[in-house]
């Protein structure tokens, strides 16, 4: 896992706020405790909705306080796609497709000794000798982690001419014809696989903050968010309980949580139904229900301070 | 990496259980004996065990840890596309929308549509394609100096670019996908579901329907031979009293006139004056053409497994979906409902059920309403429900008939007194 530095960027797109690099990702739940939502399709995963992957939708009441705090700060992702991809020059892209060969090359190297390990194994549970060949079965510590950590810092979009093309053994991959994607059979049959990235960095360079880009909207729930969120507790959307947040005391890969939060203004008034219902479903799932306020009255220290939070913690009892 | 996970719903059997595992956020762990090359045997794990609080032992750190490790290396596995089998697909930039060349796996007999030899996609059909890893899509080539650009020779789209396409750039070409509405269509393509667009979505406001075909079986009556329907009808005639009162005789007389009356079904349907909705009249108020309605039907949904599905020849789907952002949108006002049902047909309940809660559930036009709260879905059915069409007195007939009225009054009252205790 490769370290993040911040302030690192949020994509904005049609305003909503994802997260596409899986370290940012982790960066993020470990050190902001803030687990967002995943909401993409796993790879080879696609019949199921147990596990989700990238992209990951952070609410805008986190990437508000990710941006507030300075660790984050928000870039418009169609645009800078629109810049990056459609108005893409042909040196780059041509740049950028013989550096997509080589990663897909490395990637079929890997899958072929994935494969001979795999044999191997089959084999001696057998009782058999694996065949020997050319190249030796590999050590798993020296398969090489996803290209990300190994390849990436190298590449800039400007100084991919200066890239050793000795990286690959077998043949080069620098034709001068740049059409010819496909390698031209190779003694041991590796034919590089094609490879969807998963973030547009490269070949985009890491975007500029852009201090023109609104804050992102928030309801009038965000200051309970930011309270809880400031306290150590991990949130995830209420829907499911008809509230506002559901409030963990940690990561919810590892607990259930204890609070359904509802934000409410300091003067509004609201229905003492409200109160009874959400306390008895919290209750009966073994939660308890949580509403909260801001005073306004109450002078702030910075944007990010918490004072004049009240907030209660309510709990059905019986009929 | 395509062919291994086709449409045939092979990992779906956590629905046999009470508890819905996508509930709650999943253990990543159970994963890791899983890899990105190795999908041969997959199966959906087992709910985890999760704990109540952080108790700062060393041992709840390090599961911790390994979860979020876990969590870490499954999301970093790479979309790769083997020569062989790999679908390649083109960015097409005006209707943002993109074209596969050769259609070649099964996966298209579900989505896509073909036009001038070449298979387009919806931008959220492209864009599920993308993500579940079967499609190798590529930026359009910028023309220059004459050169014949072939698909290959555009740039890979990230998974990352693909969302600021097909969601991104959406609202610029002038369409209409929402994120939310991304996730609802990946969501149930992933259960397996085969879901289509509602119409074009091009125009402002979804198409009425007002074509009210009655189920079959609705031709009972006109059986027999003319002498049995004869008598049938004297029959009938002395038997039931005279049921068209007129308006002028409802304000002088009784309602129920001295006469024959052999069951109380005939006096309670002469208690029937209070005239209900005629569900299949078109309605008579439509709310004015309006884009920014958030409340129409996005997707049609099918089954799967019901025979060999054929997207030219679709059918009638299974199931309405409307999208709505649980964030943006607010509840609903009554004429926005009114015209969401009115653009699902008249579709009444199987008679032949027997259930009348399920019939009543059903109603007569439904459509369901997928909440999405930052990515999060939940379902609500909104059924139109025709209360007047269950006539529960001619339902309720048969305890009278038999036992001694005492006996049966009296079990129906310990059995109401019993369910009142449980709620």
């Amino acid at each position: 896992m490769a370290p993040v530095t911040e302030p690192f960027p949020i994509s904005r797109i049609a305003s909503r706020y994802l997260l596409f690099d899986v370290d940012i990702i982790s960066h993020v739940r470990r050190n902001h405790n803030m687990c967002g939502l995943l909401v993409g399709t796993i790879p080879n995963l696609s019949q199921q909705n147990v596990f989700l992957g990238i992209p990951l939708e952070l609410m805008p009441e986190e990437a508000r306080v990710l941006v507030e705090q300075g660790a984050a700060y928000i870039v418009d992702d169609a645009q800078a796609h629109r810049q990056g991809f459609m108005e893409m020059s042909r040196e780059d892209r041509l740049k950028f497709l013989q550096y997509m060969d080589q990663q897909g090359h490395e990637k079929a190297m890997e899958s072929k000794r994935m494969t001979e390990q795999r044999t191997a194994k089959a084999l001696s549970a057998k009782g058999l000798k694996p065949k020997e060949e050319e190249n030796p079965p590999v050590d798993p510590e020296l398969v090489p982690e996803p290209y990300r950590d190994v390849t990436m810092p190298q590449f800039r979009p400007n100084s991919l001419a200066s890239v050793k093309p000795v990286e690959v053994k077998e043949e080069s991959l620098f034709d001068s014809e740049p059409a010819a994607t496909a390698v031209s059979a190779p003694e041991n049959k590796i034919v590089p696989h094609f490879i969807t990235p998963t973030t547009s960095h490269p070949p985009l360079p890491k975007p500029a903050i852009d201090h023109s880009i609104p804050l992102p909207v928030v309801p009038k729930s965000y200051s309970l968010y930011r309270y809880v969120q400031s306290k150590g507790y991990f949130t995830m959307p209420g829907l499911r309980f008809g509230c506002n947040y559901s409030i963990y005391p940690g990561d919810p890969l590892r607990f259930h949580s204890h609070f359904l939060g509802t934000g409410l203004g300091w003067d509004e008034e609201f229905d003492l139904l409200d109160v009874i219902g959400g306390g008895r479903l919290a209750n009966r799932n073994k939660k308890a229900y949580l509403i909260g306020g801001e005073d306004p009255q109450v002078p702030k220290e910075s944007v990010t301070s918490t004072e004049g939070m009240r907030v209660f913690s309510i709990e059905w009892v019986a009929m | 990496m395509a062919d291994e996970d086709e449409d045939a719903p092979k990992l779906r059997n956590q629905e046999d259980d009470e508890i819905d595992a996508s509930e709650e956020t999943q253990d990543f762990r159970f994963l890791n004996n899983l890899h990105a090359f190795d999908p041969g045997n997959l199966s959906l794990p087992k709910r985890g065990e999760k704990d109540f609080e952080t108790d700062a032992t060393n041992l709840q750190l390090d599961t911790l840890e390994a979860s979020r490790q876990a969590m870490h290396s499954v999301l970093s596995w790479t979309r790769v596309h083997k020569d062989k089998n790999r679908i390649l697909g083109m960015y097409h930039a005006e209707s943002n929308m993109a074209y596969v060349e050769k259609a070649k796996t099964q996966m298209f007999q579900t989505i896509g549509r073909a036009k001038g030899g070449k298979e387009w996609l919806l931008p959220e059909e492209a864009l599920f394609l993308i993500e579940r890893g079967s499609m190798d899509c590529r930026w359009p080539v910028k023309e220059e100096e004459g050169e014949t650009a072939n698909i290959e020779d555009g740039a890979p789209m990230s998974l990352q670019g693909a969302y600021s396409a097909f969601i991104g750039f959406e609202e610029g070409v002038g369409g209409k996908l929402t994120l939310e509405m991304y996730n609802v269509y990946a969501g149930l393509r992933r259960s397996g579901y085969i879901v289509f667009r509602t119409g074009s979505w091009d125009d402002d406001f979804g198409v009425l329907r007002t074509d009210m075909t009655e189920p079959k079986g609705s031709e009972l009556q006109s059986q027999g031979s003319i002498f049995y329907r004869f008598f049938a009808e004297i029959w009938r005639r002395i038997s039931t009293p005279n049921r068209n009162v007129t308006a002028d005789g409802l304000r002088f007389g009784p309602l129920v006139k001295p006469g024959l009356y052999r069951n109380y079904a005939d006096i309670y349907r002469l208690l029937k004056i209070v005239p209900t909705h005629d569900r299949k009249a078109p309605p008579s108020f439509v709310l004015p053409a309006d884009r920014t309605n958030p409340y129409r039907l996005h997707f049609d949904v099918y089954k799967t497994g019901t025979g060999k599905f054929s997207k030219a020849r679709r059918g009638d789907p299974d199931f309405r979906v409307a999208v709505i952002s649980a964030r943006d949108t607010p509840l609903p006002t009554s004429s926005q409902l009114n015209d969401l049902l009115a653009t699902a047909p008249y579709s009444p309940p199987d008679p032949a059920n027997k259930n009348m809660y399920a019939r009543l559930k059903h109603g007569t036009r439904n459509v369901i309403l997928a909440v999405v709260d930052n990515g999060l879905p939940s379902y609500i059915n909104v059924a139109d429900t025709p209360f007047d069409g269950e006539r529960l007195f001619e339902n309720s007939l048969k305890p009278f008939r038999g036992k001694g009225g005492g006996r049966g009054r009296g079990g129906r009252g310990r059995g109401r007194g019993g369910r009142g205790r449980g709620r």
